[in-house]
C-alpha cells in the first residue's frame, strides 16, 4: 500500500479548514505526490462542524475515508468531540489551546495530545486572517508531509491575486507557516 | 475558441464532478439538462463554465422530471444529451427514464448517490443501486456502470455515450457523493487520441423525406392498446438486451482460484475491499475479490465461475442489501454461504473489511 499520511482537520464552518486542505493538497501536488482529499459536509449552508480528510502518499490512494488519522486537528469545542472517533494509538491530536470546556473530551488513547496557542499567536503576533495558514504550518510541522518551499508556492498560487493588492499579506502568510511549524516543534512531536 | 477541449492527454487533480464535466465535453456531448441537487451540482457548474467555450448548451429545468424528459427531447433531435442527479432527484428521474426504456432512447444519466430514504443525507451512500438498475415501471432494460475512481468516472462517462448510442438503451454512470466531492488525480484525454471513436448520433424525428415513401416512419411509442402488442415489443427488446449483454458486461476479479473467501463489492467500496483483500492475501490468506463494473447487465457467468471456486462469500456495501439481492439472484442454485458487511449510508474503510474478513477466515464468525 506504500506510506500514506492521513490527516483530518476539523473546525467551525468559516474557520478555513477546507482552504487549508486545498492549499496543502496543492503543495503536495506540486511535489508530485498522490493525493486524496474529501471534505465532509452537511445540509447547512454555514455553521456546523466542517471536516477535511486528506491523504498524501507516493502511490494512488485507496479508500477515501479512514478510521484513524496520523494527525487530527480540532479548532473548536464541537470539533474536538466530533473527531474523537478518528483518533487511535498512532494519532497525534492537536487542538487550539484557547478552546474551553473540552477537558473531559480530550482523547485518552492518542499517541500525543498537543494544545497549541494558534489563535492567540495569530491574533497577537500576526493577523487573525492568517490563523488557518498557521494551522497548516502545524500540520506540516507534525508530519513533514510537504516542504515549506512547496507550501509557500501553493499559497502563492492560491492567494497570489490577494498579495498583488496587499503585498504585506504575503509576508504574513509566510510567517504564519513558519510560526505554525515552530509551534508544534516547540511542543516536541514524537 | 479551441477546437478540442482536451488535446492529447494530461494528468490533473480535480473533483469527480469536474471529471464528469470534462468527460462529457471530451465525448462531444452537445447539451446537458439538469436540476440542482447535492452532491451532483458541480457537474452542472463545471459544464456551464466550460461549455460555452466549445459552443455547448445547458438548460436548467424546473425539476428532475423535466430534466429527464428534456434529455429525451434532446436525444430525439439527434443531440448527444445528458443529465445528472442524486437521491430524491433520482426517484423523479425514473419516470422519464422509464419512457426512455420504452422508446429505446439513448439517454445518459450520471448519478451521485446520497444517503436515503427521502432527503437522507447530502453526503454519500450506495442506496440507489436498486433504483438505478430497476427503477420505473419496467424490466430494467438499461445499462448501469458503477465507478470507483475519478479515472473510472472519466472513462465510463465517455463510454456511456457510446454504449447508449450503439445499443439504444438508457445508460447510467452510477457514482456517489464521495467520488463527486473528493479530489484525486486523473488522466483526462481526447478519446480520439486513444483510438476511441464516438458512435455517431442521429435524429429520431424530423428526418428528411416523406415517411413511408422515402424512409420508414419514425414510430415512437410508449403506449399500446392491447396487451399482446406490448408483449410483442417488450419481448423483442428483452431478447435484444440479453443478446448484447455479453458485449456490455464488465467486471474486475483478483485471486479467484480456490479461495477461502471471495469478497464482492462495487463502486467506491470496492477500493476498500481491494486494499483489505490484497493486504490479507500478501499475508498468505486464500482470499480474492470480485467487482461488478456493470450492475446492469450483471456479470452473472463470471461471478458464478468465481463462486464455484470459493468456500464462502462476503458481500460489502454502503446499503442494506441492494448489491446482495442482485448477487443472490445471479447465484441462484449454487450452494455457498454468503456473509455480509452492510452499512447503509456510511463509508466503509479497508480496516473494517479486513477485520470482518479475518474473522471469517479464522472461522470465528458464523
Amino acid at each position: 500500500m506504500g506510506q500514506v499520511v492521513k490527516i483530518a482537520l476539523a473546525g467551525e464552518g468559516g474557520q478555513g479548514v477546507q482552504s487549508v486542505a486545498q492549499i496543502l493538497t496543492e503543495a503536495a501536488a506540486l511535489e508530485g505526490k498522490e493525493i486524496l482529499y474529501i471534505p465532509n459536509f452537511g445540509v447547512e449552508q454555514r455553521g456546523g462542524v466542517s471536516i477535511a480528510f486528506v491523504q498524501i502518499g507516493d502511490e494512488k490512494i485507496g479508500a477515501p475515508k479512514f478510521k484513524t488519522g496520523d494527525i487530527v486537528i480540532a479548532l473548536s469545542d464541537r470539533a474536538v468531540r466530533r473527531v474523537k472517533m478518528h483518533i487511535g494509538p498512532e494519532t497525534i491530536f492537536v487542538y487550539d489551546a484557547s478552546i474551553e470546556g473540552v477537558e473531559e473530551d480530550l482523547p485518552a488513547n492518542a499517541k500525543q495530545v498537543l494544545a497549541i496557542p494558534a489563535l492567540e499567536t495569530a491574533n497577537k503576533e500576526l493577523d487573525p486572517r492568517v490563523f488557518n495558514v498557521l494551522i497548516m504550518g502545524a500540520v506540516i510541522g507534525a508530519t513533514r508531509v510537504v516542504t515549506i518551499e512547496k507550501a509557500k508556492e501553493a499559497i502563492e498560487k492560491k492567494l497570489g491575486y490577494k498579495f498583488e493588492k496587499d503585498p504585506e499579506l504575503r509576508e504574513l502568510n509566510f510567517k504564519a507557516i513558519e510560526k505554525g511549524i515552530e509551534l508544534v516543534e516547540r511542543m516536541g512531536v514524537a | 475558441m479551441g477546437s478540442k477541449p482536451i488535446e492529447g492527454e494530461r494528468k490533473v487533480f480535480m473533483t469527480g464532478n469536474e471529471a464528469v464535466a470534462w468527460a462529457a465535453l471530451a465525448a462531444g456531448a452537445d447539451i446537458m439538462y439538469g436540476y440542482p441537487i447535492t452532491p451532483q451540482n458541480e457537474i452542472m457548474q463545471y459544464w456551464t463554465r466550460l461549455g460555452p467555450k466549445y459552443d455547448k448548451k445547458f438548460l436548467q429545468t424546473e425539476d428532475e422530471l423535466s430534466a429527464g424528459f428534456t434529455t429525451i427531447g434532446g436525444v430525439l433531435t439527434g443531440k448527444r444529451a445528458f443529465t445528472a442527479t442524486a437521491g430524491p432527484g433520482n426517484v423523479l428521474m425514473q419516470e422519464p427514464m422509464s419512457m426512455a426504456e420504452a422508446m429505446r432512447i439513448p439517454t445518459v444519466v450520471v448519478i451521485q448517490q446520497r444517503g436515503g430514504p427521502s432527503t437522507g443525507t447530502v453526503i454519500y451512500s450506495q442506496q440507489e443501486v436498486t433504483l438505478t438498475c430497476f427503477g420505473g415501471n419496467g424490466e430494467g432494460l438499461r445499462v448501469v456502470y458503477s465507478t470507483s475512481s475519478h479515472q473510472d468516472l472519466f472513462d465510463y462517462t465517455i463510454k456511456a455515450f457510446n454504449t447508449a448510442w450503439k445499443y439504444r438503451f438508457p445508460t447510467f454512470v452510477l457514482s456517489d457523493g464521495y467520488q463527486a466531492k473528493m479530489r484525486e488525480s486523473v488522466v483526462i484525454y481526447d478519446p480520439e487520441a486513444r483510438g476511441i471513436q464516438m458512435v455517431p448520433t442521429e435524429p429520431y424525428v424530423g428526418k428528411a423525406g416523406t415517411p413511408g415513401k422515402d424512409r420508414p416512419a419514425a414510430h415512437l411509442r410508449n403506449t399500446y392498446n392491447i396487451e399482446e402488442e406490448l408483449l410483442e415489443v417488450l419481448s423483442k427488446d428483452i431478447e435484444e438486451y440479453e443478446r448484447v449483454a455479453p458485449e456490455i458486461i464488465e467486471y474486475d476479479a483478483y485471486n479467484t482460484e480456490n479461495t477461502d473467501l471471495l469478497v464482492i463489492a462495487h463502486g467506491v467500496v470496492f477500493r476498500s475491499a481491494a486494499m483489505a483483500v490484497k493486504e490479507l492475501a500478501s499475508q498468505g490468506n486464500k482470499i480474492g475479490y470480485f467487482r461488478p463494473i456493470t450492475l446492469r447487465p450483471f456479470p452473472k457467468e463470471q461471478l458464478r465461475q468465481a463462486t464455484q471456486q470459493a468456500k464462502q462469500l462476503l458481500v460489502v456495501e454502503s446499503a442494506y442489501g441492494q448489491l446482495l439481492k442482485i448477487v443472490k439472484d445471479n447465484l441462484y442454485g449454487l450452494n455457498i454461504p454468503i456473509k455480509t458487511l452492510l452499512r447503509p449510508g456510511v463509508g466503509i474503510t479497508p480496516e473494517e473489511i479486513a477485520e470482518k474478513a479475518k474473522a471469517l477466515l479464522a472461522g470465528k464468525e458464523a
